[in-house]
């Protein structure tokens, strides 16, 4: 790793976040406190309904906490507004989600080049520079096919190329591998893994998937919204309970 | 984005195939309802088309062309020495029975006029000459009555066929013989009766009994005086009504008798009532279908709108996705259903029922309303996407 490995990319301290009526809370973080370096693949795990999500969509900028702070490359989201907030998810953040997301009435071109094109970059330019990266993640020649024709490995390659086609610092990944067999998902994991070996960029994983936990500099256990414990190694994480 | 935005929408062939189905069917009615409307709206004028004459002179309480009230002779003199008129001619205009060789009778618009200058004679004859009007018990009658009054007998398939009345046949009108010396091509009228012209003193004749049988009077006015300029001098020195003959619609003056025709009807019959009701119709059935089925395209789509929205689009961006979407789709819808109309009007020209009078105005205004839906539609999506919370992304 280089020097900036130890520096920090992503930083919540005391961030509280509550959903419902005041008579009807539903406490999804409490006080809590996240750290991801640049260079690093952190992943987050813990129960269902233990605030993973939320602290995700918190660092993604798409949910504002009621408290607390966040920081983002050097950049404070508690502060911002909804516009200042889509202009800064649309420069530093790629996303993979759970279920793609892939829009299957696009070719898989197509699907790459939304991030460049939300973000105003001509079409020949974006379609190119997507093609060289769908051809990165090894699906050359499925470029002009329809995501629906691709198996579920495939489908998120695609949803990994569009997440950094347009280079994005910090990398969200939201169960990239639930929806996938085990050797897709190590598979797509490495590749994860390999393409966030960048000093400028962080890569935030959600998983219940105890499988990839390997592929983790280190893993953020949460517990009742707050972070519990941060370990370097996964043997060190009682799965029994994800 | 917007080629994107184009994409998904073609991408997406049964929405789409559903969604033009409702714009086209939508823009068909209102642009064909429209189209009889105003063909049918015509023909409540038609006597100003086929009878051709700068100054129409008439009894002040008249209202509109099919409702004459007879003048006195000598009226015809008193607009002569009108001070700008060139020439004055006597018009006679009813509604009589007709009978049949066979037997049958037929309700014609029996057209009088002046015998000396045939002013108001009908403008292409396809057979006969105009001047044989001149001979005793002569008439002369339009294609559509001739094929109307024609002879009813048997075809060579065993089907009851009418074969059209032609030159040198015979009729009678209040038991006086009407000779047919020329059949004449004129548009037909909201009566649907055939037109048999006449002398004026022969449709004297023809309507025993009538003491007063002057209708109109045909006016031309002197070089270098405007029509409307002698309407006044012909109200102002005679007590009569006098009108202009302008029947273009979008520029008929205040004076024109077409004009006080249309909104005749207009104010007196439901007709307007009945095409207005079908042209609102299509604009709900559009308005309906397309919402409906645009708001289906965007519910499906949804997840998809929400997770470009957690990239970093805009709401400006997806609103302008979505109206590039509603739009195209309506220009095509539009054209689809424009283009059927146009088929169908022209099957309807071909065969002369019902009348169909496509004016662009109706196609820019079908336009914008095709629009006005793809509008209410797109809107109708923007507001449920503006509700979708990018981090909904998150959560499966």
């Amino acid at each position: 790793m280089s020097h900036l490995a130890h520096t920090v990319a992503v930083r919540a301290t005391g961030v509280d976040m509550f959903f419902g009526t005041p008579d009807n809370q539903v406490v999804a973080l409490k006080q809590a406190d996240f750290e991801a370096r640049r260079g690093e693949l952190i992943m987050l795990v813990g129960p269902s309904g233990c605030g993973k999500t939320t602290l995700l969509s918190v660092i993604a900028g798409t949910l504002t906490p009621q408290a607390g702070t966040v920081e983002v490359f050097g950049q404070r989201l508690d502060g911002l507004g909804q516009e200042a907030l889509t202009t800064f998810r649309r420069k530093n953040l790629g996303f993979v989600f759970q279920s793609f997301n892939l829009i299957p009435t696009l070719t898989v071109v197509e699907n790459v080049m939304v991030p460049l094109l939300i973000q105003g970059r001509p079409y020949d330019e974006a379609r190119e520079r997507s093609l060289a990266l769908i051809e990165k993640v090894g699906l050359k020649g499925r470029e002009e096919g329809r995501p629906n024709a691709l198996s579920g490995g495939q489908q998120q390659r695609v949803a990994i190329a569009r997440a950094l086609v347009h280079e994005p610092p910090l990398l969200i990944c939201d169960e990239p591998t639930s929806a996938l067999d085990k050797d897709t998902g190590a598979h797509i994991m490495q590749l994860v893994r390999d393409l966030s070996r960048s000093p400028e960029r962080c890569v935030v994983v959600v998983t219940h998937d105890h499988r990839i936990f390997r592929f983790a500099d280190r893993i953020a256990e949460m517990e009742d919204g707050r972070i519990s414990r941060v370990v370097d190694d996964p043997k060190l994480l009682d799965t029994s309970h994800l | 984005m917007y080629r994107l935005a184009l994409n998904m929408l073609f991408g997406d062939r049964a929405k789409l195939a559903m969604l033009l189905c409702g714009l086209a069917f939508s823009a068909l009615l209102m642009a064909q309802q429209s189209s009889v409307f105003f063909g049918i709206m015509s023909w409540t004028y038609t006597p100003m088309v086929n009878i051709r004459a700068q100054v129409w002179v008439s009894d002040p309480m008249v209202e509109q062309v099919n409702d004459a009230k007879p003048l006195r002779d000598t009226d015809l003199g008193r607009v002569r020495s009108v001070d700008g008129v060139a020439w004055a001619a006597p018009l006679h205009t009813s509604f009589v029975q007709a009978r049949m060789q066979d037997g049958n009778f037929k309700l014609i618009t029996l057209v009088g006029i002046d015998a000396d200058t045939f002013a108001g004679a009908p403008a292409v004859l396809t057979q006969g000459r105009i001047e044989d009007l001149r001979l005793p018990d002569t008439v002369i009658v339009d294609e559509w009555g001739a094929s109307l009054m024609g002879r009813m007998g048997v075809g060579p398939d065993g089907k009851p066929r009418s074969t059209p009345l032609k030159v040198g046949d015979t009729f009678e009108i209040n038991d006086i013989q009407a000779r047919i010396v020329g059949i004449c091509k004129v548009r037909r009228a909201f009566t649907g009766g055939p037109f048999v012209y006449t002398t004026y003193d022969r449709a004297k004749g023809y309507t025993l009994g009538a003491r007063r049988t002057l209708s109109f009077m045909l006016v031309e006015p002197q070089k270098g005086v405007a029509p409307a300029e002698l309407c006044g001098r012909i109200e102002r020195d005679t007590g009569l009504k006098a009108w202009t003959s302008d029947t273009v619609i979008w520029n008929w003056g205040e004076r024109s008798l077409a004009r006080n025709t249309f909104w005749w009807f207009w104010t007196n019959t439901g007709i307007p009532f009945s095409f207005g009701t079908a042209v609102l119709l299509g604009l709900f059935v559009g308005i309906a279908i397309s919402g409906q089925t645009f708001y289906s395209f965007v519910l499906e789509n949804l997840k998809y709108f929400a997770a470009i929205k957690a990239m970093g689009a805009g709401m400006g961006v997806i609103a302008r996705m979505l109206f590039v979407q509603a739009f195209t789709a309506g220009l095509i819808g539009f054209g689809l259903g424009a283009g059927m109309a146009q088929a169908i009007g022209r099957v309807m020209i071909e065969k002369g029922m019902p009348p169909f009078v496509m004016f662009p105005q109706i196609l820019w205004a079908t336009f914008a309303l095709v629009l006005g839906i793809s509008f209410v539609s797109a809107v109708i999506g923007i507001i449920k996407v503006s509700r979708v919370d990018a981090a909904s992304v998150f959560r499966g």
